[in-house]
């Protein structure tokens, strides 16, 4: 296997025009009011937590249910962290990140030899125990009462107190998660989880240690909910078990479907629809919830690769090198 | 099609500005409520409690000669939805003070922001529990502690038991009244012999019951509203415990009325007057509450109004303090609410002050239960 040429009509399909949009709807964020920014605030972290859920369900082809889990324990991880003892909070999304690696190891070890709908079982127990406790450990996690005082992000004296310079630093963050997938997804690592995304069995008999390799993307998409949880809490300043509940998973899920699972930016448009469509139909009252599903359905009916996979309605346009590169093939 | 949309976006933007015209000459009452999700029965009420108090305040000329307009948003009972909703009422609606429901944690949610733009709150809920943000919140919910008196006073005066076990669910005004009700139990010669826990959701809590009954408690403490009430009474009756009682907390009348077909005059709770106002004396109480109530009835007719009626007593508490600071700013308005002492409400009397910020100082409740299909009061 070789990674594939990257052309330069590539590379503005999947890297320019990409970037381009996702800089375009910050600066309208920016421009706008500090309601525009909360939105467009927790669809970068939403697209941060998609991104790593991307990772181990679309390239792995494995299913979790329980990514809020890790999201629990960023966002507590940090929150303890910073308004208990006063860390920095970028030192506290590291420890956390790693204290979330370091579970889903351990976790995933034995959760992982299960497989298809067993393995979701365990996955969304996973979910389900963390919110538990996340109620129940009182003294530490305060239960339904949440935890307040979660500073900004910032480094040292220096915090990010505007709304909009946070969104500047959520929009960076989720940037750096969507490259480092894309690393990650074409590297030697990245083809080994496609192939196990094709058949176990196959990529079994190639050498590859299915096991092994379908912990570490458990592991990856772990920390990427840790990231997301500890942004949702500097962003917010307050966090409680509620908003690490079912509905997160079934929020996440919506995102990745509706933007395309597998796809490098699908989970970023995901999230962006799904953070936003509720808010353009807020108009309809008790109609919204309808009309909202209704748009859903329809999309997943009209796209069903999501809404990334139309882009198949642009056909790329043929380079010299590109015929030549096919003539080859 | 790009003609279209931009035709669209043009009329978009007139419509706003239009709006924001015609905004400017009211004044902008928001309020976050969970009108789905757990807590609808009370804020659905509550959101009723405000329209009712709106319209009875702009059939009157409004409020320092401006219009009341309502902003309500659905948080959906969840903290995000919450900071959301907040976020458009203050930025895009432009409201000038908040008047929000019991969903705690959305309210604990955006109480940072709230704070930074310098707006009131006024809350079905409790308060935030950081200073800073309590400094701008202000509360018309009865404290824990009233709810826990007059069931162990009734205890003590009427009956010969001193054992209880207490249940509880997980929610911070519940967990508040469970430890304060371990903690004053010995006050009233009252011994808590176990505490339980359930879920909001628990569609049986026999085991839990069981539990309570075995540590040899002659009476239930049940802390938590909804429908769990309803199980507890009927998993009471399924287990064939005849000699204990089921005594819950402040909840819709529609709740009491269950759980009182299922265990009788073996189910007490307490009341505010205003579900069972026969048993209120004559008075300015009684005054202050048949004024709303005829409101009520008119439109929602024999609908529990409990909620609601603390909901029209925080918007009247509003209106007398803009009144009284002759101002719509928020800090003036806040200043003016700190003022405001013996204020009677239709609930009961409302005491603030610049470190009482929790309005309900003297205890509001009375004992009942339910005969005939009607909430009565206990003697």
């Amino acid at each position: 296997m070789t990674s594939p040429n990257i052309t330069s009509t590539d590379s503005m399909r999947h890297v320019v025009i990409p970037v381009a949009a996702v800089l375009a709807v910050l600066g309208i964020a920016l421009s706008s009011s500090g309601y525009v920014v909360t939105l467009i605030g927790f669809a970068a972290i939403y697209g941060v937590f998609c991104t790593g859920l991307n990772f181990f369900m679309g390239y792995t082809g494995q299913a979790s249910f329980g990514q809020n889990a890790f999201a629990a324990l960023g966002g507590y991880g940090s929150a303890i962290l910073t308004a208990n003892y006063y860390w920095d909070p970028v030192l506290a999304l590291l420890v956390s990140m790693v204290l979330s690696g370091v579970i889903a190891a351990a976790v995933g070890y034995p959760t992982l030899r299960l497989r298809g709908h067993y393995l979701a079982m365990a996955t969304f127990a996973l979910g389900l125990i963390t919110y538990e406790i996340s109620i129940e450990w009182n003294s530490l996690t305060q239960g339904y009462m949440g935890l307040s005082g979660i500073p900004p992000l910032g480094i040292g004296k220096y915090e990010l107190v505007s709304e909009k310079h946070q969104l500047v630093v959520l929009t960076l963050v989720m940037l750096v998660g969507v490259w480092v997938s894309v690393r990650l997804r074409d590297s030697r690592f990245g083809r080994a989880l496609r192939a196990i995304a094709g058949s176990e069995a196959a990529a079994n008999a190639l050498g590859i240690n299915v096991a092994r390799y379908k912990l570490a993307a458990f592991v990856v998409a772990a920390v990427y909910a840790s990231v997301a949880g500890s942004l949702f809490a500097h962003f917010v300043g307050f966090i409680s078990p509620e908003v690490f509940g079912a509905s997160m998973v079934i929020l996440s899920f919506t995102m990745l479907y509706l933007g395309g699972v597998g796809t490098t930016w699908g989970p970023i448009i995901g999230a962006l629809i799904v953070s936003l469509l509720p808010e353009v139909l807020r108009g309809l009252k008790e109609m919204q919830d309808v009309v909202y599903s209704v748009v859903l359905i329809a999309i997943l009916i009209f796209a069903p690769r999501g809404l990334s996979g139309l882009s198949v309605l642009f056909p790329r346009k043929q380079t010299g090198q590109t015929k030549q590169a096919e003539k080859n093939a | 099609m790009l003609k279209r949309l931009l035709t669209l976006a043009v009329a978009g933007g007139t419509l706003m500005l239009a709006t924001a015209d015609a905004g400017a000459q009211t004044y902008k009452i928001g309020g976050s409520l969970g009108l789905t999700g757990y807590a609808a029965t009370n804020d659905r009420a509550w959101r009723d409690g405000m329209q009712i108090a709106a319209d009875y305040i702009n059939a009157k000329g409004g409020v320092l000669g401006k219009k009341v307009e309502l902003f309500i948003e659905d948080n959906r009972s969840e903290p995000q939805e919450a900071v959301v909703g907040y976020r458009k009422m203050m930025s895009n609606d432009n409201v000038q003070i908040f008047d929000s429901g019991c969903v705690s944690a959305g309210n604990f949610a955006a109480a940072g922001a709230v704070t930074r733009a310098s707006i009131p709150m006024m809350l079905c809920s409790i308060l935030p529990q950081r200073p800073e943000e309590q400094k701008w919140a202000f509360s018309v919910l009865p404290p824990p502690r009233f709810e826990i008196e007059t069931r162990y006073r009734y205890l003590k005066e009427k009956t010969q038991i001193r054992k209880v076990g207490i249940i509880h669910d997980p929610t911070p005004y519940a967990n508040m009244m469970k430890d304060l009700g371990v903690k004053i139990a010995a006050d009233f010669g009252i011994e808590v012999t176990v505490v339980e826990s359930y879920k909001p959701d628990d569609a049986d809590m026999s085991i839990q019951i069981n539990r309570i009954k075995s540590s040899g408690a002659g009476a239930i403490i049940k802390m938590g509203q909804g429908g769990s009430t309803v199980t507890a009474a009927k998993n009471i009756k399924q287990l064939g415990l005849d000699d204990i009682l089921l005594m819950a907390s402040l909840d819709d009348g529609a709740v009491f009325k269950q759980a009182g077909e299922a265990l009788g005059e073996r189910f007490i709770y307490v009341a505010p007057g205003v579900q069972i106002p026969d048993a209120v004396p004559a008075g300015p109480a009684k005054d202050a509450m048949e004024q709303f109530l005829k409101l009520w009835r008119e439109k929602y007719g024999d609908r529990d109004a409990n909620a609601g009626t603390r909901a029209w007593d925080s918007m009247m508490l509003i209106f007398t303090a803009v009144e009284k600071a002759k101002s719509f700013e928020g800090p003036a308005v806040r200043d003016a609410l700190e003022s405001i002492s013996n204020y009677q409400g239709a609930f009961t009397t409302f005491n603030f002050s610049a470190d009482q910020h929790m309005g309900i100082t003297q205890n509001p409740f009375m004992i009942g239960v339910v005969r005939n299909g009607q909430m009565v009061a206990v003697k």
